[in-house]
C-alpha cells in the first residue's frame, strides 16, 4: 500500500471527529464526481465544463424513484452509474468531435439546456424549489438515517471508486487516453479511433458523476436545482485544478480544500468567494498543478536541502 | 401584426446589446484564444461605473464616455498582470483564473456598493416613451439600440478600415505570421483585451437604467455573450453582430407566444447549431 | 468475507466517531443559552432581503435584552443563499453542531419549503414567513408556522378592495414569479376574480431574479387590459414596475403589486411609476397600531428609512417565538409548538391569532393606494393604506387536513 493511500485512509477514519459526519460525506461524495471529471481533464486533457449535466440528472433520476417508487439503495446506486454513463454518451457524442474552446463551449452550453430544462419541468423537478424528499432507505437492517452510517457507506464506495479508477488509468484504456492528452494526432496516425476513446473517457467519467449525484441526493434528502448547474459544473473543475489534475488523488485532496473551506469560510464571511476567487489566480499564477505539485515541489525542494547538507556537514 | 413588429423591435434593441457583448467577447476568444469567464464581470462593473459616475457628476452623458474607460482600463491591467503569464498555459487554468477574476470582482461590487439592487434613472430627455403606432416603446430602449448600433459599426469600421484593426483581424487569423511580421503580439493582446472590456463596460453602461443595477448582473450576460460567439463564430465579428440581434429577436418572438421557454431557447439553438456546424452559422473552420 | 469486514469496520468507525461527536460537545453552546437561528440570504437572487431580516430579528431579540426565561439567547445567522441546497444543509448544520432549536427563515418560499422538511426531520420549531400556502397547506406539520397572512387573504384584500374603487376594471393581465410563492397568490388572485367577473386576458410566468421585461410587458400591453397585476417581489417587482411604465402601461393603466414589500421597493421607483400603483403588503409603516409605531420610530431612528415588510416580518416572527416561550414557560421544543398553537397577541400588524389546525396566522393584510408627487407630503409618503382585510381561507380550501402528530 503506498503512502497516498494509507493518508486517505486515515483521513476517512478521522475526518468525521474533526467535522460533522455529513460534511464529511459530502467531501468523499465530490471526490468521486472529481476522480470522474479528472479522467476528462487531467488524463484526456479534454475541460468538460459541463458535468453537472450527468451529476444533476442521475441526482434527479434516482431521486424521483427513491422517493415515489421506494427502490431500495443498491438499486438507486446503478440507476445514478446507469442514467450518468447514459448522459454523457448523449452530450459525449455530440461533444467529442470539437476541440479547444469549441468543446469547453459547448459541454457548457449543453449543461445550461439542461439546467433550464429542469429549471421548467416543475412537476417533475420542482423547479427553482428543488425535489425534497429523498429518502435513504436502509439495507440489511442498517439505518443510513443515522449520519454516521451513511457516512461509512459513502466512504466504502469512494474506496471502490478511487480503486476502480486507478484500475483504468494503469489499463491500456488509460494510456492511450494520456497519449491523446499529449498529442492526439500522433494517437490517430498510430492508428487509435482517438473520438471514440475520448467518448469512452466521456462516459466513465459520467458513470462516476452520477455515482457522486445519487449519493448527494440521499445525503441532503434534496436534489436542489443547483445540482444541474454550470456552478456545480464550475466547482468540480475548480476542486481538480486546486488539489492538481496531474495526478489520481489530486481531486481528492481538492476536494478536501474545496468542500472544507467554503463550508467552513462561508459561516464566517459572506463575501467568501471573494477569498475563492483569490484562492484561484494564486493557484493559476503561482501553483500550477494544484496542491499535489506544490506537495512534490515542497518535498524536492527538502530533499535537495537535505542531500546538500549532507554534502557540506 | 403590429405585435409582431413590436416583438421584432424589442428583439433588435436587446440584440444590439447581446450583438455589443458578443463583439467584445469574440474579439478577445479570437485573438487570445482563451475562455474569458471575467467578460460579464466587466459588464457589470462598467453598470455601476456608470451610476456612481453619473451620481457624482450630475451629469449622465460624461459618465456614459467615462465608466467604459474604467472598464478598459481594469481590462488593461488584467490582462498585463494577468493573462498575459497564462498563454501558454492550457484553457483549464485560463479558464480558473478569469472564474477566480470574475468572483473577485462580483465581490467587490458588493463590498464597495453594497448587495441590494439599485435603480438608476436614464437622463430626464429619454424618460417615458414614443407612440410608433405599432406600439409604444420606451425612449431610451431606442437611444440604446441607436448607441449599441453606432458601436458596433465604429467597432466594425475599426476592425476592417484601419491599420490598427487589420493587425488585429490578423491576430485572429495568424499569431505567428503577425509576430514574423515584426508586431508586438503582446500589445496585441493587451490592446485586444482592452477593446473588448471597453465594448463589455459600455454595454453594462448602457443597460444600467434599462435593467437595474446587481451585482449578480453579469453572470447572465456571459451565458448570452458565450451563445452569440459560438453561435457566430469565435473571432468572426460579422457573425457575432449577426448572431446577437439573430438571438434578441429569436428571444423575444418565442417570449411572445410560450413565455417559459425564452430562456432555454437561446441554448437549445446554440446546442442544435453546434452540432451541425461546429464552427457556427458564419465561422470559417 | 466483505459484509462481515464492513459491518466490523462500522462499529469500530462508529464508536470511534460517537466518541469524536461527543467531544465538541463540550464547546458547544452551554446548556443555559437557548439558541435560535435566523436564516437569512446574504448571497443569490435575494442577498438584499438578508440584512433587513436581520435587522428586525435583532431588534426584537434586543429590547428583550437578549434574554428570555431567564437565560442568555445565542442568536446565530447562516447564508441560506436563496438556494434551496444550501439552506437546508446550513439548517442542518446549526441544529447538529450548534443546538439551535428554533429556526426563523428563510425568505424565499420555495426554500423554505425545503427547510420545513428539515425541521421536521430534525424536530425543531420554523417560524416562516412567505406567499407559499403550502407550509399552511399541503405540506403543513406539527414544527413550522406561517407568519405572512395566507394568500387567499391577501388576494381576498387586494382584488376585492380594488374592484370597489375600480368596478369597472374587469381585463387583468397577470405577471407571476415562477416559484411556490408565486404560483400560491396567482391561484387565488383568479379564484377572488372570478367571483368579481374578471377576466383574465394574459397570465405570464418569469423566473424568480429576471431582469428583462420588456418581452413580458409587450406582451402584456398587447393584451389591451383595464389592469395589471404583479405577483413578484423585491427586484423583480422594481424591474417589472418600471418597465411596465416605460412600455406606457401606467399610470393609464393602474398597476396592483399584490404581493410587495412595501417602502423598500417604493423608494426605488421614481414618482412618475408610483402614480396608480396599488400595493398589497403584509406590512406597512403608517399602520395605526401601537406596537408599529414604536417599531417604526426605532428602527427609523437607526436605519433612516423606515421599515418595510422583510424587517418587520422577521421583528414579528421573533416576538411571537418570543411570545410561545413565555406562554409555554419553557424551551421545550413540544411545549413551544403547543404554545404557538391559538397563540393570540396583538403585534405590529394588528390582532393575530395562530389557528392551530393549520399553523397559519390569521392577521390582517393591507391594500396602498401610491400617491402622485403633488399629492406626497414629504419624500417617503409613498401611499396610503386605504383597506386592511383578514378574511382567512375558507375550509373546503385548505389542503392542511391533518397537522399531525410530534
Amino acid at each position: 500500500m503506498n503512502r497516498a493511500l494509507i493518508a486517505i485512509l486515515a483521513a476517512i477514519v478521522l475526518l468525521p471527529l474533526v467535522v460533522r459526519p455529513a460534511i464529511a460525506s459530502e467531501i468523499w461524495i465530490f471526490a468521486i464526481f472529481g476522480l470522474g471529471v479528472n479522467l476528462l481533464l487531467g488524463y484526456t486533457g479534454l475541460l468538460s465544463f459541463g458535468q453537472g449535466t450527468f451529476f444533476g440528472s442521475a441526482a434527479y433520476v434516482a431521486g424521483w424513484l427513491l422517493k415515489h417508487y421506494a427502490i431500495n439503495v443498491f438499486f438507486a446506486l446503478g440507476i445514478g452509474v446507469g442514467v450518468g454513463a447514459l448522459s454523457a454518451l448523449v452530450v459525449g457524442y455530440l461533444c467529442v468531435q470539437r476541440s479547444g474552446l469549441y468543446f469547453i463551449m459547448l459541454t457548457f452550453a449543453l449543461n445550461q439546456l439542461f439546467y433550464f430544462v429542469a429549471y421548467q419541468w416543475t412537476s417533475v423537478t420542482g423547479g427553482e424549489d428543488g425535489m425534497p424528499g429523498i429518502p435513504r432507505p436502509a439495507i440489511l437492517g442498517i439505518d443510513f438515517g443515522n449520519p454516521v452510517a451513511y457516512y461509512v457507506f459513502v466512504s466504502v464506495l469512494f474506496l471502490a471508486s478511487l480503486w476502480i479508477m486507478r484500475r483504468i488509468v494503469e489499463s491500456p484504456l488509460g494510456k492511450i487516453l494520456q497519449a491523446i492528452r499529449e498529442n492526439e494526432v500522433r494517437a490517430e496516425a498510430v492508428g487509435y479511433d482517438t473520438a471514440r476513446f475520448k467518448l469512452a473517457a466521456f462516459v466513465i467519467g459520467g458513470a462516476f458523476s452520477g455515482l457522486a449525484g445519487v449519493l448527494y441526493a440521499m445525503l441532503f434528502g434534496i436534489v436542489p436545482l443547483e445540482a444541474i448547474g454550470f456552478v456545480t459544473s464550475g466547482n468540480v473543475v475548480f476542486a481538480t485544478l486546486i488539489g492538481g489534475s496531474g495526478s489520481l488523488y489530486g481531486p481528492v485532496i481538492g476536494s478536501f480544500v474545496f468542500i472544507w473551506l467554503s463550508e467552513s469560510v462561508s459561516t464566517l464571511w459572506a463575501r467568501w468567494p471573494l477569498l475563492l476567487g483569490v484562492a484561484f489566480v494564486i493557484v493559476v499564477l503561482f501553483f500550477r498543478g494544484g496542491v499535489v505539485e506544490a506537495w512534490s515541489r515542497f518535498a524536492a525542494w527538502r530533499e535537495r536541502k537535505w542531500r546538500s547538507s549532507k554534502q557540506t556537514g | 401584426m403590429s405585435a409582431f413588429l413590436g416583438q421584432v423591435l424589442n428583439g433588435i434593441a436587446t440584440g444590439m446589446l447581446y450583438a455589443l457583448m458578443g463583439l467584445g467577447l469574440s474579439l478577445v476568444t479570437g485573438v487570445l484564444n482563451i475562455p474569458n469567464f471575467a467578460h460579464g464581470a466587466l459588464f457589470a462593473i462598467g453598470a455601476y461605473l456608470l451610476a456612481s459616475a453619473a451620481n457624482l457628476m450630475g451629469n449622465f452623458w460624461l459618465a456614459l464616455v467615462i465608466a467604459p474607460l474604467g472598464a478598459a482600463l481594469l481590462g488593461l491591467a488584467i490582462e498585463y498582470l494577468g493573462i498575459r503569464r497564462l498563454y501558454a498555459a492550457g484553457h483549464d487554468y485560463q479558464l480558473l483564473f478569469t472564474f477566480g477574476l470574475a468572483l473577485i470582482l462580483s465581490e467587490a461590487i458588493i463590498l464597495v456598493w453594497g448587495p441590494v439592487g439599485y435603480s438608476h434613472l436614464p437622463p430626464p430627455i429619454l424618460r417615458g416613451g414614443v407612440d410608433l403606432g405599432f406600439t409604444f416603446y420606451p425612449k431610451y430602449r431606442l437611444f440604446v439600440m441607436v448607441a449599441a448600433g453606432l458601436l458596433v459599426l465604429g467597432t466594425w469600421l475599426f476592425l476592417e478600415k484601419t491599420r490598427y484593426g487589420a493587425i488585429m483581424r490578423a491576430g485572429i487569423e495568424n499569431k505567428e505570421m503577425v509576430s514574423l511580421l515584426g508586431i508586438d503580439v503582446h500589445k496585441l493582446f493587451t490592446a485586444a483585451f482592452a477593446l473588448g472590456a471597453y465594448l463589455a463596460g459600455i454595454a453594462g453602461a448602457l443597460t444600467a437604467p434599462i435593467r437595474g443595477l446587481s451585482p449578480g448582473m453579469g453572470v447572465d450576460m456571459l451565458g448570452i455573450a458565450f451563445v452569440v460567439v459560438a453561435l457566430g463564430g469565435l473571432g468572426n465579428l460579422l457573425g457575432a453582430i449577426a448572431a446577437g440581434l439573430l438571438i434578441g429577436v429569436a428571444q423575444a418572438i418565442v417570449a411572445a407566444h410560450w413565455t417559459e421557454a425564452s430562456s432555454v431557447v437561446i441554448y437549445a439553438v446554440m446546442a442544435a447549431v453546434l452540432l451541425v456546424r461546429p464552427q457556427g452559422l458564419f465561422g470559417i473552420r | 468475507m466483505t459484509q462481515f469486514k464492513k459491518r466490523r469496520d462500522t462499529l469500530k468507525l462508529g464508536a470511534l466517531a460517537a466518541a469524536g461527536l461527543g467531544f465538541p460537545a463540550i464547546l458547544r453552546a452551554q446548556p443555559k443559552e437557548i439558541v435560535i437561528l435566523g436564516l437569512w440570504d446574504q448571497t443569490g437572487a435575494f442577498a438584499d432581503v438578508g440584512p433587513l431580516n436581520d435587522r428586525g430579528m435583532k431588534m426584537a431579540l434586543e429590547e428583550r435584552g437578549m434574554q428570555v426565561l431567564g437565560r442568555p439567547i445565542k442568536y446565530i445567522t447562516r447564508d441560506g443563499g436563496t438556494q434551496a441546497g444550501t439552506s437546508t444543509r446550513r439548517t442542518e448544520e446549526a441544529v447538529d453542531a450548534e443546538g439551535a432549536k428554533f429556526v426563523i427563515g428563510p425568505w424565499s418560499s420555495g426554500v423554505a419549503l425545503a427547510v420545513s422538511e428539515v425541521a421536521k426531520r430534525k424536530k425543531v420549531v420554523h417560524l416562516f414567513s412567505g406567499g407559499t400556502e403550502d407550509i399552511s397547506g399541503s405540506r403543513c406539520h406539527r414544527y413550522s408556522f406561517q407568519w405572512a397572512a395566507s394568500p387567499y387573504t391577501a388576494a381576498k384584500t387586494v382584488v376585492d378592495n380594488f374592484m370597489k374603487a375600480n368596478p369597472k376594471a374587469k381585463r387583468w393581465h397577470l405577471l407571476v414569479a415562477d416559484y411556490a410563492f408565486g404560483w400560491s397568490v396567482e391561484k387565488y388572485v383568479k379564484e377572488v376574480g372570478k367571483t368579481h367577473g374578471i377576466e383574465f386576458v394574459g397570465s405570464d410566468r418569469h423566473p424568480l431574479g429576471e431582469r428583462e421585461f420588456s418581452n413580458y410587458v409587450q406582451k402584456a400591453a398587447a393584451n389591451k387590459p383595464d389592469v395589471v397585476a404583479m405577483v413578484n417581489f423585491g427586484g423583480d417587482a422594481v424591474a417589472g414596475a418600471r418597465e411596465i411604465y416605460n412600455f406606457g402601461l401606467t399610470p393609464k393603466v393602474p398597476l396592483i403589486m399584490t404581493w410587495s414589500s412595501g417602502v423598500e421597493e417604493l423608494v426605488q421607483l421614481a414618482p412618475e411609476i408610483r402614480e396608480n400603483l396599488w400595493v398589497g403588503t403584509n406590512f406597512y409603516y403608517t399602520v395605526d397600531t401601537p406596537a408599529a409605531k414604536n417599531f417604526v420610530k426605532e428602527y427609523q431612528t437607526k436605519f433612516k428609512l423606515p421599515p418595510g415588510y422583510a424587517p418587520s416580518a422577521a421583528y414579528s416572527m421573533t416576538h411571537m417565538l418570543l411570545a410561545g416561550f413565555d406562554k409555554a414557560k419553557s424551551d421545550d421544543v413540544q411545549a413551544v409548538v403547543k404554545a404557538l398553537e391559538g397563540l393570540q397577541m396583538n403585534d405590529i400588524v394588528g390582532p393575530m391569532r395562530v389557528d392551530g389546525a393549520t399553523h397559519q396566522t390569521l392577521r390582517p393584510y393591507f391594500l396602498l393606494r401610491c400617491k402622485a408627487k403633488s399629492a406626497m407630503k414629504h419624500e417617503l409618503d409613498f401611499g396610503d393604506v386605504i383597506a386592511t382585510g383578514d378574511a382567512p381561507l375558507p375550509r373546503e380550501y385548505a389542503a392542511c387536513k391533518d397537522i399531525g402528530a410530534f
